[in-house]
């Protein structure tokens, strides 16, 4: 086999390769350009306390105001707490908020260990829209 | 597998002691002639062919680090990178080898570059050691106590581009496997962790090398009208079979089990962490005990596995701010350089140094403290990687499961929901399971550490062999209480850079 033929056969390999390559990227590529973008929800507002302060890891109160953009009290939604630690594969803890006067909302969540957390607030309005909101909960005490 | 024979190959008989050689005899697993993975593993694309889906799942890490969540634990780059990836690449290489560097995405966009760019440079001389990806292996685990990279896939993105920009430039100047063998820290981790692996690349028959003229494991096949097109590669890291001892600077590229004409070597079944009390000669690599740079490597990968668990419990808080009222320093990249100067040069220093010199002075061993300290470093690898085993490995099985709803939930944002709603409330093993296998492992590097240290031990002072033993026994123990102590500990992980 000539040199020639041999350089032949591996510009078609690599040519292959690239291909493949391009394959294999491609899906990808697509699709995340197609991401879905978040509904527009940003009349909603929620105003959130974690009691007592410094927050320690066990069950501690989320307490939270939800408002529209005229800041009057969003009464009469569902929302489901949810904590996420900052470290990925932690388990996730949630609770389902209790509105205990219109527009105010109260929910008992479990911090199962020590660090950074983010509440994320799951809100189905009454009117059946979905909004999600989330807080930082920075340097959850070990007890 | 034939012994390799005497007078023919001094360096191959130099290589495992003959007690080792027995254990070989009665356990000749070849990798390699097993059913289906060996004839998938013997097949010329077989890296390429691991390759490709790496690739694949790399470049959606680095999108979706990106352009998806920016909530760590719902973002498929940092769940793959420091749950899934981290934890399968030790248990991987506890299990059976080296088999990231195998499958290794950033070397298919290399070989693929080089099909067109070919580096004109050899590596300096000067740097042909493992000071630089020491350093930069260190400067890694800062980096991820400083920025909290496993809360940011933006950062966690980041460093997989930077990985792969790395790898071009440095493979597009520099000849060989000069990225893998002089750059690379995730590669050093693997090459150090993998010398305690069941499997190694090895000769099947000293015999037949013995025999061969064309050392195409090392020099690669070439077209014999055109001896300047090659067929195929050679070891890129200069790695000789014949004279090549344990895992150290092996990529397990398999390039050696494709270029030899004799189908002589293969994926060998071996006593684990034996090769760390082998001082022969190594081709590629020289003696352990003359490699300070190595026996450094050993001892980052042992207090580095230390220090990253550290900075994942409660009291390191509390040391850290004892550290700013002490040092009147608020700079919280002051405070951790402090904290990593302490555990991974102070003590080991210091933990090393005195062990050293009780050796030398009660055992009688004539070599220099330094020498001592060198030679026992190796030992404190297993122990290194049993910690490594049972952090990792905690983060791989408690949250085993949380790719499901993170894949879940990337089809859901591209408006795909093929595979359902995200399932968030699965997660993985829960602790009472995953504990044990932690405590496991430590126990596991503790015993290799022991069986080391004893071996060397051994070698250094035939009439005391206790003597140069214990100061290296009670050192690992010790360091083996630290680690449980460590794993005992509350998590408490603060992204502290993140977090202001």
């Amino acid at each position: 086999m000539n040199r020639g033929c041999l350089r032949g056969r591996r510009r078609a390999t690599s040519l292959r390769l690239s291909a493949l390559l391009i394959l294999a990227a491609a899906p990808v590529l697509v699709a995340t350009g197609c991401r879905k973008q978040g509904a527009a929800t940003g009349d909603v507002s929620v105003d959130a306390s974690i009691t007592p302060q410094p927050v320690h890891t066990g069950s501690e109160v989320v307490a939270f105001r939800l408002a529209n953009s005229a800041h009057q009290p969003v009464a009469g939604a569902r929302v489901q707490v949810e904590g996420d630690m900052s470290h990925p594969g932690m388990a996730p803890v949630f609770a389902d908020a209790q509105e205990i006067s219109p527009g105010t909302y109260k929910a008992s969540l479990n911090f199962t260990m020590g660090g950074d957390w983010v509440v994320i607030f799951h809100i189905t309005l009454s009117d059946g829209r979905k909004v999600e909101r989330q807080m930082d909960v920075k340097g959850v005490e070990s007890n | 597998m034939t012994k390799p024979p005497v007078a023919a190959s001094p360096a191959a008989e130099e290589k495992r002691p003959a007690e080792d050689e027995e254990f070989f005899e009665s356990q000749p697993f070849d990798l390699l002639r097993t059913p289906v993975i060996g004839p998938l593993l013997r097949w010329r694309h077989s890296r390429t062919f691991l390759q490709i889906p790496l690739f694949a799942v790399s470049v959606a890490m680095i999108l979706e680090g990106l352009l998806g969540p920016t909530l760590s634990p719902k973002n498929m780059a940092t769940v793959l990178t420091w749950v899934h990836f981290r934890g399968a690449l030790v248990i991987a290489i506890l299990c059976a080898g080296n088999l990231f560097c195998l499958s290794c995405p950033f070397m298919l966009t290399r070989n693929l570059m080089r099909k067109w760019i070919h580096p004109r440079f050899t590596w300096p001389r000067q740097l042909r050691n493992k000071w630089i990806p020491i350093g930069l292996f260190v400067g890694l685990l800062f980096s991820y106590e400083l920025f909290g990279l496993w809360a940011s896939p933006w950062l966690t993105a980041w460093i997989i581009v930077g990985y792969f920009a790395a790898v071009l430039i440095v493979d597009g100047l520099f000849t060989h496997g000069t990225f893998c063998k002089y750059v690379c820290p995730i590669g050093q981790f693997n090459f150090i962790a993998a010398t305690a692996s069941p499997l190694e690349v090895a000769v099947r028959d000293y015999e037949v090398c013995d025999g061969c003229a064309t050392k195409d494991c090392i020099r690669g096949r070439r077209e014999p009208s055109s001896p300047l097109v090659v067929l195929q590669r050679g070891c890129e890291l200069a790695l000789f079979q014949p004279a090549k001892v344990g895992n150290m600077d092996c990529t397990f590229c398999l390039d050696c089990v494709h270029a030899c004409p004799h189908d002589n070597v293969g994926i060998l079944s071996r006593l684990p962490a034996a090769e760390l009390w082998n001082n022969s000669q190594r081709s590629g690599i020289g003696r352990f005990s003359r490699r300070n740079d190595i026996a450094a490597l050993a001892l980052v990968f042992c207090f580095g596995a230390l220090m990253n668990a550290f900075g994942m419990v409660s009291p390191v808080y509390t040391v850290e701010d004892w550290l700013r009222r002490t040092l009147h320093i608020q700079s919280q990249a002051a405070v951790l350089g402090v904290l990593f100067t302490a555990i991974i040069v102070v003590e080991p220093a210091l933990l090393l140094g005195a062990a050293a010199w009780i050796t030398r002075a009660w055992a009688g061993v004539k070599s220099s403290w330094l020498a001592i300290a060198v030679r026992y470093a190796y030992a404190l690898s297993p122990l290194g990687f049993g910690m490594w085993l049972a952090h990792y490995g905690y983060h791989f099985f408690t949250g085993l499961y949380t790719i499901v709803p993170v894949t879940q939930n990337a089809f859901v944002d591209l408006g795909w929901p093929i595979l359902g709603e995200p399932q968030w409330t699965l997660v993985g093993l829960p602790k009472t399971v995953v504990e044990p296998i932690e405590f496991g492992f430590l126990l596991l590097g503790l015993a290799g550490s022991l069986l080391v240290a004893w071996r060397l031990a051994q070698e250094d002072s035939e009439t005391h062999p206790m003597r140069a033993f214990a100061p290296w026994g009670v050192l690992c123990v010790i360091l083996f209480l630290c680690c449980v102590w460590l794993m005992t500990q509350p998590m408490d992980m603060r992204a502290t850079m993140l977090a202001g």
